[in-house]
């Protein structure tokens, strides 16, 4: 019989695997340079700490043209005992491509149908990009459904201070102030989940939306708190990826992450609404400081896309942002690049007002949402300035004050927010 | 006596009988005059309905049309404007048709004329309305993408793609409407074919060092700016 995400060779390996207890999902799309790395690194983690479960690799991939998938298969741990590991259980490889919109949520989509028909227990999805990552990956993130009874588990990276910033200043205050739950890196990218959260994904229709694409890691985090699964969080040390693909446009990026935490507000404000202030979720592994590559910033052209921004756009804005935070923004475009600064309060109540824009359709959902680029840029710049001298404590001091104030303003979303 | 009778009384009972005569087709062009008027404001209210009941105003919305409209001076919900369009279409066409009940040769031969063009004058319309639509929404389509990237004459990329659209639905518009076929064809050509001689003379001859250098120093900025240290997600 036909089915309608997975091809006929899949079907065909699902029918002879019959079940698992663990399924790693890795998508991909032209990462022969990393994903060998990844595949040794996940077989190793599944043989030293699930020796005696039944694992399946799913690779997910979108038309890859440089051997990916080929490496998929050939990877391989040649020598167990250099990594102190027992060859137990086998564990089995699939490669497939995936069918629907190009991106990251229609591969992940692909691996739930896969964990939903292997019947599997837990699953991870990792990055196929990764440079960083350990078997001991594979560990935190299965151990908390398999033995701990979670259904989600977040990463928790050690990053560079500049590292994620629309996590930083966006999805992690934004997610933590909406649906109260502390979960840090909320668009991560590499995640545990029982077979049952993959099954209740999979029975969402998203698959057209920008779920789709990038904004698929906020949905998994946002859809797994507002529909009350247990969540969990694990430390699983430095992120390091593949130097990021300098054709990627950050305003789809900013497009379609934020698109999708918008529309998740929509979906939940039955849970939003309601919750006031946050809480921490369970977190496991153990916390240690590495040193992470220093990153150089280009702060005076930030600057100028910012002063750009104000000086063309200030039109649009003014249609949904306040009288107040427009003048704000006008008063400090002015502002030479030694002092130029952008509040947190003004932030917040900008994120906020584009919230509010999107829900009340003030203007086109795509111009609003990339009208947002600018706002971004020069918010970054600013706690790059502001953050130069920081340690990494000292900064994340700083994103929990911020995370505050998202809390503290969280009232003038809820009053403004009419059905 | 007989003298005033044929200045005064026969002119008028002449006047009275032409109008007896008359009294029927005023009567129907009246009739059908108030009969359009009726229609066309039920018409108008059904439609107003019909639309709102269907989700027209929440459609344009989420497509952007609704804030377009705004933009161009029109601050009603679209199934009010529609409704508003039809209904006064119907009302328009009520009174020619009334004025042909009166079966006055000058004023028959006016609206037919007027009929046989409304189809035209309908869709040239039409044209221009979703020209100037499209004008403004691709523009600040181009804004946005172009400050994004950038690119300090933004506003003009925008206010070039706006324009250029709007001048291309006057156009067709006018060309629908058998205005000056053929100059305005050759006028918007020559026009579009200026405004790019102009850039590529700007550009190729007159500012080949400036335009050399900007090129240069753009494409080494991009490849610096691609990069800006940050990885964001």
């Amino acid at each position: 019989m036909k089915d309608a995400i997975l091809n006929d060779d899949a079907l065909k390996r699902i029918h002879e695997l019959k079940e698992t207890d663990i399924l790693v999902g890795i998508p991909s799309f032209n990462n022969a340079a990393t994903i060998g790395h990844v595949v040794r690194a996940v077989q190793a983690g599944l043989s030293k700490y699930f020796p005696d479960r039944r694992s399946v690799i799913v690779n997910s991939d979108g038309g890859s043209t440089d051997r990916t998938v080929e490496i998929v298969q050939k990877a391989a741990i040649d020598d167990f005992e250099s990594i102190l590991v027992t060859h137990g259980e086998s564990v089995f490889k699939i490669s497939t491509p995936y069918h629907g919109i190009p991106g990251k949520g229609s591969a992940f989509r692909t691996i739930f149908r896969m964990a939903e028909m292997l019947r599997a227990k837990a699953c991870i999805v990792v990055d196929s990009d990764l440079r960083s990552i350990t078997p001991e990956w594979v560990e935190l993130l299965v151990k908390p459904v398999l033995k701990g009874d979670f259904d989600f588990v977040s990463p928790l990276y050690l990053r560079h201070k500049y590292d994620g910033t629309i996590t930083n200043s966006i999805v992690y205050p934004l997610t933590r102030a909406l649906y109260g739950k502390q979960v840090r890196q909320p668009i991560g990218g590499d995640f545990g989940f029982s077979g049952e959260l993959a099954s209740f994904y999979l029975a969402k229709d998203v698959w057209d939306t920008d779920v789709a694409k990038f904004g698929i890691d906020i949905w998994m985090t946002t859809t797994a708190i507002a529909n009350g699964f247990r969540v969990c969080q694990s430390f699983l040390g430095a992120k390091i990826h593949d130097a990021k693909d300098p054709g990627a446009d950050l305003s789809a990026m900013l497009n379609q992450v934020v698109g999708a935490a918008f529309d998740l507000m929509e979906e939940y404000p039955a849970v939003w609404k309601e919750l006031t202030g946050s809480s921490p979720v369970p977190t496991f592994g153990f916390t240690y400081a590495v040193g992470l590559e220093p990153v150089s910033v280009n702060l005076p052209r930030m600057i100028e896309r910012f002063r750009l921004g104000v000086k063309e756009l200030s039109v649009i804005w003014s249609k949904f942002l306040p009288g107040d935070v427009m003048d704000y923004l006008l008063w400090t475009a002015e502002l030479p690049e030694s002092d130029f600064s952008f509040s947190d309060e003004t932030w917040a109540g900008i994120i906020y007002s584009f919230a509010l824009a999107a829900y009340t359709r003030a203007i086109n959902r795509e111009h609003l949402l990339k009208a947002l680029t600018p706002l971004y840029i020069g918010r970054t710049a600013a706690f790059v300035k502001d953050t130069q001298e920081s340690d990494a404590q000292q900064v994340e001091d700083k994103i929990e004050g911020l995370c505050r104030l998202f809390e503290d303003k969280k009232h003038f979303l809820c009053e403004n927010w009419q059905v | 006596m007989n003298a005033l009778n044929k200045i005064i009384f026969e002119p008028i009972a002449k006047s009275l009988d032409n109008i007896l005569v008359f009294l029927p087709n005023i009567m129907t062009s009246l009739f059908i005059f108030i009969l359009g008027l009726v229609i066309s404001l039920a018409v108008k209210m059904v439609l107003e309905g019909v639309f709102k009941a269907i989700g027209l105003d929440r459609l344009s919305k989420k497509l952007g049309f609704q804030e377009l409209m705004k933009k161009g001076g029109i601050t009603d919900r679209l199934s009010l404007v529609l409704a508003k369009f039809t209904g006064g279409l119907l009302f328009l066409i009520f009174t020619l048709l009334s004025m042909r009940a009166l079966e006055v040769n000058v004023l028959e031969k006016l609206s037919d004329k007027f009929l046989f063009y409304l189809p035209n004058i309908v869709i040239a319309l039409l044209i221009l309305l979703a020209g100037w639509l499209l004008g403004n929404f691709l523009g600040r389509t181009v804004l946005i993408a172009a400050v994004n990237a950038g690119i300090k004459f933004s506003r003009l990329a925008a206010a070039f793609v706006k324009y250029l659209i709007v001048m291309l639905a006057v156009t067709m518009a006018l060309e629908h409407i058998g205005i000056g076929e053929k100059t305005v064809e050759i006028a918007f050509a020559a026009l579009f074919s200026g405004v790019v001689f102009a850039f590529s003379l700007a550009f190729g001859l007159g500012g080949k060092d400036i335009a050399r250098g900007f090129l240069e120093r753009k494409l080494k900025e991009d490849r610096e700016s691609e990069d800006d240290g940050i990885s964001h997600l």
